[in-house]
């Protein structure tokens, strides 16, 4: 891959330094009333995601990144 | 409360105990916040989809080349309901209709009856999972469906979750395979690659995930995945186009949400890194703000900025950007395909929401998106591709049952 390596090591790196932070995070379960809110979710509607995504993939090279599964369709 | 404190010498501290703890099993469930908890009501969504795209030739290189390219149609079904307490399944269905027509390559070579009312090509497509829910995790087994009429998808995959005690650390993992099947016998498939045996893709990927509470009002996902593909990856309507067999896929994204606790709005951030071995590096910035309002209503304005540089194989246009550009001698792989170039897109748009009643909600959804090859911001765009632009809008309604 013409990438490099570099990227993959800076995502594990982050990868890890944020599961690192599980340690220290120290937010209790009575002080998460705005988390809990919908909108502080990475869940997004399926369906606008779907039609989202789909739309971005098949007009640009790049795709995916938040998950994976579902399959290709003759548009990309 | 004095009394009590008189009368024990850690008294204080036990009674903000006690009351923070009250105060605890009067909020909403935290479920949401990191890991996943049983779903306790069934959930319908009903989706359409309108969208137009079309090119803009506005430069001097370009002019003349503007015109409409695709328009869609398409109607999403989803089902959501628990089972048993402790699973859940869920499906979506959706049809869309495309009409119109693509470039052969760049920004020209369209088919001469394109724009003739042709009758458009109709693509089915769902896809089923079941969901098993365990005290600090969930595992998630699905599949899929894709079917037009020069394509079929079909797809499998395994996904979970896991959560440290505190629920501050949700780490994701999972894996996706997906086999295409590509019809190359349709009378519009460049002569060259017309053939009665189909074309086939596998895809395997992988993905690995950490999300993270970082406060109160702040939570953050980094995912990797990884993707290796091989197979027909060519597009069989576009002229020259000749790919390699295989193609290496991997995202680095990372999303960060933070709740502002004076309008009670939350701000949506998120950077995804992409880089493949064809040579393609793209960058993608998104940002959105979800701003709740009086009698049910929600506000949210979104930004996006997208970037990538040129495929290694890339033939750019020549002095006139609508000839049919030259294959490099002795090329082994090379495309004229404009998604394969240097360029960059910027869309913005906007959803609005509002509950109806405890258990209906509508929202519709709107997004302006334009593409240009100056915008990029790695490498040089070619700049005899016309601009790209592209309006959709969204219209849902969601139920709990």
């Amino acid at each position: 891959m013409r990438t490099s390596m570099v990227p993959t090591v800076v995502a594990l790196l982050a990868l890890l330094a944020v599961t690192a932070l599980a340690g220290c995070a120290s937010v209790q379960p009575w002080e998460k009333q705005n988390l809990s809110k919908p909108a502080m979710t990475f869940d997004r509607d399926r369906l606008e995601a779907g039609y989202t995504e789909h739309i971005y993939s098949s007009r640009e090279a790049a795709s995916g990144g938040s998950g994976i599964g579902g399959g290709g369709c003759g548009c990309n | 409360m004095q009394s009590i404190q008189g009368k024990h010498g850690n008294g204080k501290s036990r009674t903000v105990g006690a009351l923070l703890a009250s105060a605890a099993m009067l909020l909403p469930p935290v479920r949401s916040a990191c890991a996943d908890a049983p779903p306790e009501q069934a959930v319908v969504s009903v989706r359409y989809l309108n969208y137009h795209d079309s090119q803009k030739g506005d430069t001097d290189a370009t002019a003349g080349m503007s015109r409409d390219r695709i328009d869609v149609q398409a109607l999403s079904l989803y089902g959501m309901a628990p089972i048993a307490g402790k699973w859940s399944i869920a499906a979506t269905f959706t049809e869309d209709s495309v009409s119109g027509a693509s470039p052969a390559y760049h920004g020209a070579g369209f088919p001469a009856d394109s724009m003739s009312g042709a009758s458009a090509e109709i693509r089915y497509a769902g896809d089923l999972s079941v969901t098993r829910y365990f005290s600090r995790g969930t595992l998630s087994a699905g599949a899929s469906y894709s079917e037009e009429s020069d394509y079929i998808s079909r797809g499998c995959s395994l996904n979970g979750t896991w959560s440290t005690e505190s629920r501050n650390t949700t780490l994701s993992f999972g894996t996706a395979y997906s086999s295409d099947t590509l019809f190359l016998n349709n009378p519009a498939v460049v002569a060259s690659k017309k053939s009665d045996t189909p074309g086939r893709k596998r895809v395997l990927s992988g993905l690995l995930g950490v999300t993270q509470v970082l406060s109160q009002n702040d939570i953050m996902q980094l995912t990797v995945t990884y993707a290796h593909g091989e197979g027909y990856y060519s597009d069989p309507y576009k002229d020259p186009d000749e790919r390699p067999g295989k193609r290496r896929m991997f995202t680095f994204m990372t999303r960060w949400n933070h709740h502002f606790d004076g309008p009670d709005g939350t701000a949506r951030l998120s950077y995804r890194y992409y880089g493949d071995s064809f040579g393609i590096v793209a960058h993608t910035f998104g940002a959105e703000y979800v701003q709740p309002l009086p009698n049910g209503w929600e506000v949210t304005p979104m930004v996006r900025f997208y970037s990538q540089s040129a495929a290694d194989f890339y033939v750019p246009t020549g002095d006139d950007p609508q000839a049919r550009p030259s294959v490099p001698a002795e090329a082994e792989h090379y495309s004229a395909d404009q998604r394969l170039s240097s360029f960059g897109a910027f869309s913005y748009g906007v959803r609005v929401a509002r509950e109806l009643g405890r258990s209906w909600t509508a929202d519709v959804q709107y997004e302006s998106y334009r593409q240009r090859s100056s915008w990029c911001i790695s490498g040089d765009g070619d700049p005899g591709i016309p601009s790209f632009t592209f309006r959709s809008v969204q219209l849902g309604v969601t139920r709990k049952l």
